[in-house]
């Protein structure tokens, strides 16, 4: 029992990475109806800023993820301009346009950081906390709270905003949208923006837990969408639970099969989404002849 | 609603619209005027060109014209989100709610143009005042709506923007004779308020109720156009779009 | 075709050739494009026509090497055994990795496609028999009499064998009627389906044809290398692959085969700057799914369509009509009972019952929404019914999947025209017309001249149906450019071609003008002569008063009156319903 307990919360803080990059891919599928196949890529662009400003030039962490978020949105924006010619007509060719950017999104990150990988010391020192004889980490906790934090942010961006709300608008009706006078174009940039934003925050703060490498990111984002997937495609509570239960999957799978958790993980997911495609939140819709 | 007493004295006319899909001519060089205060129909089969006819005149799809004005206004420059702003309110084919969102926050959007303030607000108890059953259903996701209720919504949504020229695409589609007439009394009430209307529909006998000039369209041109009290008795009107 | 033949012979002598007149380290670097052009035409085949989402195309390429590698090594098998069990393998997991495609598609099969590549390497770096991160070396060359293939200038000759069957057998595949009925179902599964398309079977063929490509590929790796290691099969390879199979054109093995020797030779050619030829081949994937989405292979189409724009426009020629049939008995060839379909609590039908007479044409109407079309996807497999049962040519056929009801001799048109849009016209019509069962594909590999002959017939019969409706002038072109009447015809050809015995037309009178509406009704007319039940559904109540003999009204998903044109119009219920109290012309007194 105190194992299996010590193991889910030892999912639980890479699952709340796992979330916030679900996140970032149900916020564009919400809003523009797309797979952004190049946000894992941004994630680790957001790692390797993000570290480098702490590691660097010495700025807070929090002030270092802040600038990281403010550069990869930019990279957001630059990915939706270029593939706007395609949005809402062509699905599939948009989403090979977002490996095509993917691909050279990793090309630079070698450029510019190497290939070989850094480790980033917590930012936050202190001993674990014991709780009833389970440790915890302080720096999982802080992970904990933003993760949340973010997550509370977004609810509320697209539930109580003009602009949220417009933006899920965009997403259900593009025609329709645009005869209430929504700027449609402008609307998918900043999704798109929102959502490369918050691949740098997981990127940012998983650095502290894992290894930061060129090929941090595409791991990470393929449990992201994973996550996504199995939350409901789009659902904002879906990518958060099925964040945390890859997370804790992962946690278990490391936990009994060691080198092979990875391919149990995904051997549980391929078996979830054949038994329930449209995931736990999902939405099942009629097939229209 | 209150009687729009400020009304400029606004007509939209078309000349020779145009509307292409990949090499298929959907419209061909359709004219006509929608006169400030008036309410002009346009009816016609499925696919001969009524919907191409408005959404060209909205700006969704590419269109070709020698001249589309509203009133002093070049709408042929005017991309279609902008349209609003110029007073132009649209109610699409198949109502097109925001499904996942809820009934108050699709009328709020309407207004998207305007700030979300005290006279927006003003403007959304009109709606429920003018669509009693949006108000008992103002939390509700729109997408849950019945048909007739979608209707009422999609043109609540564009009155919410208090426009001055109103274009509704087939309003009567997938509605019983009894929620029919219910539209029928809203666009009346409209109509004798002053706001001008361009209306596609299907069905001949709302449109001729509803309107005061009609166009009929074929094949993607004017096949006729006249007062109703004049379309009413054409043989060929009353035995292909009247069924008698 | 006398050009076509003296090009592939000149390639042919040239590719031959070719040996002679390179240095060592570039026959190597062939022998290495050969093998990515191998994958890049089973990914074209699974991807770019059948419009299955395969992104674990590398992960098949590293089955086959890996069990090449662990059955010679570790089993101590012979090379050429071993290559054969590792094709085997290869396609077993192929068919293991497809199984998800049966229920999910789109983006869905590409994340759960690219999470089981990444279990395979996770799979290969930790297991000891594949040699974790280090991989397997020493691999034995393959063995032939006479030959040393560890010579890489005599391995090249094998490669070129096995790579010319390879890409013959899948341009012949794509040419004849598997391929056709793949695109077919790339393009509209729903409506292939409704043309007897075993859509899940031939989407596990897809995923069989990429990893029978994929292992032969592993295979020749293998026996190149001689040396497999985790790194070889990674993500990086997948997109590099992918990269090649959409700059090149993936609906074309050709463009498929360009776009890898194109692209591999950019990346040899930067070899010195590896992350320069990854930002390249990128930005070359964005810029040509923005503005060439057809990729390399569809330049030259382009061009010749630019021009031919001004050349004399086709004409559509009157339709011919059949020869009368009046052998027409009086039996029951659709029985409806008590079939209700509710979506989400919403009565789309409800308790309704009915029965078309063999030989009867008959008219369905009602309002908009009154569930007349819920009733033809219920009738035609697209839906479950809640309640009921349907049923078919005397046999109960509720739950049937649309492809067997096809295949029993039903067959429909769509409200909306479900056309496969890249498909020619002809096309078109010949995937309704092949109704040769998926499964005998092994005619493919055992017997293709099968294979031929049957779709030279094929070919016949499609010019006969053309000739029929009149469409000869339009048999070359892509239906999607086609006026909107003419695609109607089209898509009542080919639901004809079909050779069904009830003929489902769903509108078929939309859209259309007065004259075009005559026509309408006269092939309908002759198709009903022909022997053909037919019951459609229409708004317009001229055609449906003049061409039925019995009517049915549709109102809130119930049935509110059956009999004759003239009895129905007369009903009061029916005036209430579809005709509706705002119809009654009001004098103008009353305004």
């Amino acid at each position: 029992m105190q194992v299996t307990l010590q193991t889910i919360i030892g999912g639980i803080s890479l699952g709340a990475v796992y979330a916030l990059v679900a996140l970032g891919f149900s916020l564009v599928y919400r809003t523009m109806g797309l797979v952004n196949f190049a946000h894992g890529n941004v994630v680790t662009v957001g790692a390797y800023l993000a570290s480098t400003f702490y590691l660097s030039t010495k700025l807070p962490f929090a002030l270092a993820m802040i600038v990281a978020i403010a550069v990869t949105g930019v990279i957001g924006l630059v990915i939706e301009r270029v593939l706007r010619p395609l949005e809402n007509k062509d699905f599939d060719l948009m989403l090979i346009g977002t490996i095509g950017f993917g691909i050279v999104l990793d090309a630079l990150i070698i450029m510019i950081w190497g290939a070989t990988g850094r480790a980033v010391p917590s930012p936050v020192a202190g001993a674990p906390i014991e709780l009833f004889g389970l440790r915890i980490r302080t720096y999982d906790l802080v992970v904990l709270a933003i993760a949340a934090l973010a997550t509370v942010l977004l609810v509320l961006f697209l539930s109580r905003t003009k602009r949220g709300a417009a933006m899920q608008a965009v997403a259900m009706d593009h025609e329709a949208a645009t005869a209430v006078g929504i700027n449609v174009g402008r609307s998918n940039a900043i999704a798109f923006m929102v959502g490369a934003g918050l691949a740098a925050l997981a990127g940012g703060l998983v650095g502290p837990l894992l290894y930061v490498s060129p090929t941090l990111g595409g791991a990470l984002g393929i449990k992201g969408f994973a996550a996504a997937i199995l939350g409901g495609f789009g659902s904002i509570p879906g990518a958060v639970v099925g964040g945390l239960a890859i997370g804790v999957l992962d946690s278990f799978a490391a936990g009994h099969f060691q080198g092979y958790s990875e391919l149990v993980t995904f051997l549980v997911f391929t078996a979830i989404i054949m038994i329930r495609p449209t995931g736990v939140f999902g939405e099942r819709t009629v097939n229209r002849a | 609603m209150k009687a729009r007493t400020t009304m400029k004295a606004e007509t939209l006319s078309v000349e020779g619209l145009t509307v292409h899909y990949g090499g298929v001519c959907a419209v061909r060089d359709v004219s006509f005027e929608v006169p400030a205060g008036e309410a002009v129909g346009v009816i016609g089969a499925n696919g001969a060109g009524k919907t191409s006819t408005l959404k060209a005149v909205m700006g969704l799809v590419p269109r070709q014209a020698g001249a589309l004005r509203f009133g002093d206004l070049d709408l042929s420059k005017v991309a279609a989100r902008d349209m609003v702003r110029h007073g132009v309110g649209y109610v699409p084919e198949g109502r097109h709610v925001f499904a996942g969102l809820s009934v108050e926050k699709n009328l709020l959007l309407g207004a998207y143009a305007k700030p979300w303030k005290a006279a927006t607000r003003q403007t959304l108890g009109e709606m429920y005042e003018l669509f009693p059953v949006l108000g008992e259903m103002r939390g509700r996701l729109a997408g849950a709506l019945s048909g007739g209720q979608q209707q009422m919504l999609a043109i609540g949504r564009a009155l919410m923007s208090r426009p001055r020229l109103l274009l509704l695409d087939e309003p009567s589609m997938g509605l019983s004779p009894k929620l029919i007439s219910e539209i029928l009394v809203v666009l009346q009430r409209l109509r004798a308020e002053g706001l001008s209307m361009l209306l596609v529909e299907q069905n001949a006998k709302l449109t001729f109720e509803a309107t005061s000039t009609c166009l009929v369209v074929e094949n993607g041109i004017v096949a006729m156009t006249g007062p109703v009290s004049k379309l009413r008795h054409d043989p060929r009107v009353r035995r292909i779009y009247l069924g008698l | 075709m006398r050009i076509k033949i003296a090009v592939v012979a000149g390639l042919g002598v040239l590719a031959w050739l070719l040996p002679y007149t390179i240095d060592s380290y570039a026959i190597h670097v062939v022998n290495v494009i050969i093998i990515f052009a191998l994958l890049a035409v089973g990914l074209g085949l699974a991807m770019g026509v059948a419009g299955q989402v395969n992104l674990a195309q590398v992960a098949f390429f590293g089955v086959g090497a890996y069990a090449t590698a662990i059955l010679t090594t570790r089993a101590g098998l012979g090379f050429w055994f071993a290559a054969v069990l590792a094709i085997v393998i290869t396609v077993v997991i192929g068919l293991l990795v497809g199984t998800p495609a049966l229920r999910v598609q789109s983006h869905y099969l590409g994340i759960v496609t690219l999470g089981l590549a990444l279990a395979f390497t996770n799979w290969v770096t930790n297991a000891q028999i594949a040699g974790g991160a280090e991989g397997i070396s020493a691999i034995p060359a393959p063995e032939l009499p006479g030959v040393d293939l560890s010579s890489e200038y005599l391995f090249y000759y094998l490669e070129l064998i096995v790579f010319a069957l390879a890409l013959a057998f899948g341009l012949f595949v794509v040419r004849t009627g598997l391929g056709r009925r793949m695109r077919a179902m790339r393009d509209d599964s729903l409506a292939a389906g409704a043309l007897g398309a075993e859509v899940p079977l031939l989407r596990m063929t897809a995923f069989l044809l990429a990893s029978v490509y994929g292992g032969v590929a592993g295979v020749l790796y293998a026996g190149l290398i001689r040396f497999v290691a985790p790194e070889s099969f990674g993500i990086a390879n997948m997109f590099l692959l992918l990269g090649m199979v959409i700059i090149g054109g993936r609906q074309s093995l050709i463009g498929c085969v360009t776009g890898a020797v194109a692209l591999y030779l950019v990346r040899e050619l930067l070899s010195d700057h590896p992350t320069y030829a990854q930002i390249g081949y990128g930005a070359v994937v964005v810029l040509v799914v923005v503005f060439a989405p057809t990729g390399l292979a569809g330049i030259p189409p382009r061009l010749r369509a630019l021009r031919r724009s001004s050349g004399t426009a086709a004409r559509l020629q009157p339709f011919q009509a059949y020869e009368t049939d009046v052998s027409s008995d009086d039996a029951t060839i659709l029985a409806i009972d008590g079939i209700s379909k509710h979506f989400r609590g919403l009565k789309a039908l409800d308790d309704v019952s009915l029965s078309v007479a063999t030989g009867e044409i008959r008219g369905i109407v009602g309002p908009n929404g009154s569930g007349k079309t819920t009733l033809f996807n219920v009738i035609s497999g697209l839906y479950k019914p809640t309640a009921g049962r349907v049923e078919f040519g005397g046999r109960d056929m509720t739950n049937v999947t649309p492809y067997r009801l096809s295949r029993a001799g039903l067959s429909r048109t769509f409200q909306n025209l479900r056309l496969f849009g890249d498909l020619t016209v002809r096309e078109n019509v010949l995937v309704a017309l092949d109704r040769s069962r998926t499964l005998d594909s092994w005619q493919y590999v055992l017997a293709p001249w099968l294979v031929s002959a049957r779709d030279r017939r094929l070919r016949a019969e499609a010019g006969a149906v053309l000739d029929r409706f009149g469409l000869v002038e339009f048999a070359g072109q892509a239906p999607k450019a086609l006026p909107y009447g003419i695609q109607r015809r089209v898509e009542i050809a080919r639901a004809v071609a079909a050779r069904p015995g009830l003929l489902l037309l769903d509108e078929p009178a939309a859209g259309l003008n007065g004259e075009e509406v005559r026509q309408l009704g006269e092939m309908v007319r002759s198709i009903r002569d022909s022997g053909v039940t037919v019951v459609l559904i229409e708004h317009n109540m001229g055609l449906v008063m003049s061409l039925c003999e019995k009517v049915t009204v549709l109102a809130g998903g119930r049935i509110i009156a059956e009999g004759t044109p003239a009895h129905v119009a007369a009903t009061p219920a029916v005036i209430e319903a579809y005709l509706g109290d705002v119809m009654e012309i009001p004098t103008e007194a009353t305004r």
